[in-house]
């Protein structure tokens, strides 16, 4: 939910008066939320500011999304970064997939989502 | 000769399908994601080269004592903040993102330029091309409740902002 929340931050800022631009890599939560300026990396999440070891990647990623807040025409603005994670692009077909997951490891990812969520409970009420 | 199409699986990976066949099948109910039909545009008041930027990040302080937070560390939940933060953009901060889901078979969390650009942005400042970072940088918890985001953390985020006095606002999910 990371990228829906700075998209909901984003229109926050903008409605109070404040232009920005989001460096992403979940394109479609942050298009189907709706935001004024988008610079897309079509890269694993946690990536969105460019790639591990890579300065030139990471300062590429920055002048694109520096491009699209000065240039953007209008709201729902997104360019996509050329830079592509690698050649194969078998990685997109991991994240969440369920055809890829046997019945065990589904049953188990339960189990670990129950206890995420028992800590994350905790510790949001101690906050 | 065939035309050489790229392959039908190389589009953007589409997350809330993923995410909603994921969760039914674990079983709990599907996931209703912010969705607006208007959206905001505020255009940038001064040229870049004269304008101060604020970085916003979902990446959380280091907090020794609850669990690892390195490269490859599982999701750690208890690394976890719920309210808004704000740190100095004087030195590079330690901030991780153990405590969000990132993609943990093709990312390690190793370099931390790829989550939280400062140095980057410090580099555009010398450069000449960026007027300034704020003094400041705010850290946004990632809440599953849209309610709290848009009612709680986005008005005070919206509030440091204005009293650092930025021109324009940089955000980055991960």
């Amino acid at each position: 939910v990371c990228h829906q929340t700075v998209s909901l931050v984003a229109r926050h800022l903008e409605a109070g008066g404040l232009p920005t631009v989001i460096m992403g890599c979940a394109k479609d939560i942050v298009e189907y939320c709706g935001v004024p300026r988008f610079l897309f990396s079509d890269f694993p999440l946690g990536n969105a500011a460019g790639r591990p070891f890579d300065a030139e990647s990471q300062a590429l990623t920055l002048e694109l999304a520096l491009r699209v807040l000065e240039a953007a025409p209008a709201a729902r603005t997104t360019v996509q970064s050329p830079l592509r994670w690698r050649a194969d692009t078998a990685w997109k077909l991991d994240f969440s997939n369920l055809d890829r997951m046997t019945p065990e490891q589904i049953a188990e990812r339960r189990r670990e989502f129950d206890e995420i969520k028992a800590v994350a409970k905790a510790k949001r009420e101690q906050a | 000769m065939p035309m050489a199409f790229a392959p039908e699986h190389d589009v953007p990976i589409p997350y809330m399908q993923r995410t909603r066949d994921y969760y039914l099948r674990l079983g709990f109910a599907p996931y209703r994601w912010a969705h607006f039909a208007d959206v905001p545009f505020t255009p940038l008041a001064r040229l870049l080269a004269e304008s101060r930027l604020a970085l916003i990040t979902t990446a959380a302080p280091y907090q020794p004592g609850v669990g690892d937070q390195g490269p490859r560390a599982p999701y750690n939940a208890a690394a976890k903040f719920y309210t808004v933060y704000s740190d100095t953009t004087d030195r590079i901060p330690d901030v991780r993102i153990a405590h969000v889901g990132y993609d943990r078979v093709h990312t390690t969390a190793e370099d931390p330029n790829t989550w939280f650009p400062l140095a980057a942005l410090q580099q555009a400042v010398k450069r000449g091309r960026l007027g300034g970072v704020t003094a400041r940088f705010h850290g946004a918890p990632t809440n599953r409740s849209q309610r709290v985001t848009m009612e709680q953390d986005a008005p005070e985020l919206l509030r440091r902002c204005r009293e650092d006095g930025a021109d324009a606002v940089l955000l980055v999910p991960n």
